[in-house]
């Protein structure tokens, strides 16, 4: 078994991965129809409590707890993929897997205080808000490693001087766009209501969409050169 | 030995010029902007704590809000200096242990402390106990974590001391040793609420903070130094030009 077929299987995890992630996020009741910050702590004590919501609540952050660090893998692909590029130096490789370690576990934080919430619904509702709040500005705010990871790469990319590059100079424009999309998240403690509120358009929408573009071109992007990479180390065979 | 194109350092110079930019930044968001630094009291009482927010609302907001766009440059910083490992004649599990431990550390280092404030900021009605609770995990998770920076210096010590290659000078190995140990003496930081041990105290912060902004000084000229000579070679750094 060549590496690159080693390689291929853990890129085949993504789609599944993908659906995974599709159906807790459509599985979660305060994903479908974004929770607003402006709830009182009655109210979010409320949605914990609800017979219907509770069960959801606690499966689709179950499934989260599972499977959230899953792109770890497709990450360290990313990392490799680096390592081949014309650089002097290792460091975009390094600094990829320092985002690998990073993100997901800002991912865990917010996925256990969802957990914790839903633990003991008959809690103190200024509990449940505080557990919730916590939650929330986790998820939505923390958006540092992923903006990092899109903007290291693009720079790689950018830096990738060589006759057939690993990855093509667009992708390092589409790194940069995703990044800019990401940065109105930053703000989501700071606006209660409007596109920056953690369920508004730019917070919510926007940045979720462009995560998840961004999980599917890469992955696709990523398969080419995979499957590049193999048939040249074939013809080298 | 040929010295190298100018522009084959340019990854280097994009992390040093990185740990240059974030550092001066991480000082002006800390000190100025939300005014978390110099800590305040750990004896505060809980309506105290509320007028504290009260007093930082925008800052702490908008400021935490700028920490979460770039907290994520230490993925930058940290690998250039893992890669300062990587140039000495050691193990590169020093250079990985580095990399790992320092990634880990970006979370108390900073984004944890910027969740708490952000949510203890976002709603000052909250229940006056809770919010002492946010504070107190705001700060101890910001000054008590100590293992990463312990461990991550003494990682750095132990391989600028076996190095052969002359990438440091051999002091700088012991200046990390009196990094480890500001780790060491913050440990008080969870028992006391006030005095030299507490986390805003002269030994617990104050102490370690002068040893930190030097230390932060003294790796960065030298790894601009590093930088410099660099000729990707595997053996001993060429001597700096004069």
């Amino acid at each position: 078994m060549k590496r690159a077929d080693g390689e291929l299987l853990l890129l085949w995890t993504l789609p599944l991965l993908g659906v995974i992630w599709i159906s807790a996020f459509l599985l979660f009741p305060g994903f479908v129809q974004p929770m607003s910050p402006t709830l009182s702590a009655e109210q979010v004590a409320a949605f914990y409590r609800d017979p219907e919501n509770l069960p959801r609540i606690r499966y689709s952050m179950i499934l989260f707890n599972w499977f959230g660090v899953g792109l770890i893998p497709i990450l360290a692909l990313i990392a490799l993929q680096i390592r081949r590029m014309a650089h002097r130096t290792p460091i975009f490789s390094y600094a990829i897997v320092a985002c690998a370690a990073g993100g997901p576990t800002i991912f865990l934080m917010a996925d256990l205080f969802w957990l914790l919430a839903a633990f003991r619904p008959e809690r103190d509702p200024q509990l449940t808000l505080l557990l919730n709040d916590l939650a929330w500005v986790t998820f939505s705010s923390q958006v540092g490693f992923l903006i990092a990871q899109n903007v290291i790469l693009a720079l790689a990319i950018h830096l990738d001087r060589q006759q057939r590059p690993v990855f093509r100079p667009w992708v390092a424009h589409f790194n940069l766009v995703v990044a800019a999309l990401l940065i109105p998240a930053a703000f989501a403690g700071a606006a209660m209501t409007g596109p920056f509120a953690w369920d508004g358009v730019l917070t919510f929408w926007v940045r979720n969409v462009a995560i998840g573009l961004w999980i599917a071109v890469m992955g696709v992007v990523l398969g080419r050169a995979i499957q590049r990479q193999r048939s040249e180390q074939q013809a080298a065979a | 030995m040929s010295a190298a194109p100018p522009d084959s350092k340019r990854e280097l110079w994009i992390g040093w010029w990185t740990l240059v930019v974030f550092y001066n930044l991480y000082g002006l968001l800390f000190f100025v902007i939300t005014r978390t630094q110099p800590p305040p009291e750990p004896s505060l009482d809980p309506s105290e704590v509320v007028q504290w927010f009260h007093d930082r609302h925008y800052g702490l907001l908008y400021g935490y809000a700028i920490v979460s766009i770039v907290g994520g440059a230490t993925a930058i910083m940290n690998a250039t200096l893992a890669y300062s490992m990587r140039r000495m004649s050691v193990s590169r599990a020093f250079a990985y242990s580095y990399l790992v431990i320092y990634a880990l550390a970006t979370l108390p280092g900073m984004l944890i402390m910027g969740v708490a404030c952000t949510v203890g900021a976002m709603r000052p009605d909250r229940d006056p106990a809770l919010m002492s609770w946010i504070y107190d995990f705001a700060f101890l998770s910001f000054e008590g974590t100590m293992g990463v920076f312990l461990i991550g210096s003494l990682v750095w010590m132990v391989a600028v001391l076996l190095d052969e290659n002359g990438v440091f000078p051999k002091w700088f190995g012991y200046l990390n040793l009196c990094n480890a140990l500001t780790e060491v003496v913050v440990a008080p930081a969870w028992i006391f609420k006030s005095g030299p041990f507490a986390w805003n105290g002269a030994i617990a912060w104050w102490i370690n903070m002068g040893v930190f902004v030097t230390y932060t000084v003294v790796f960065l000229t030298l790894l601009r130094r590093m930088i410099l000579r660099e000729d990707f070679g595997t053996g001993p750094l060429p001597e700096l030009a004069p």
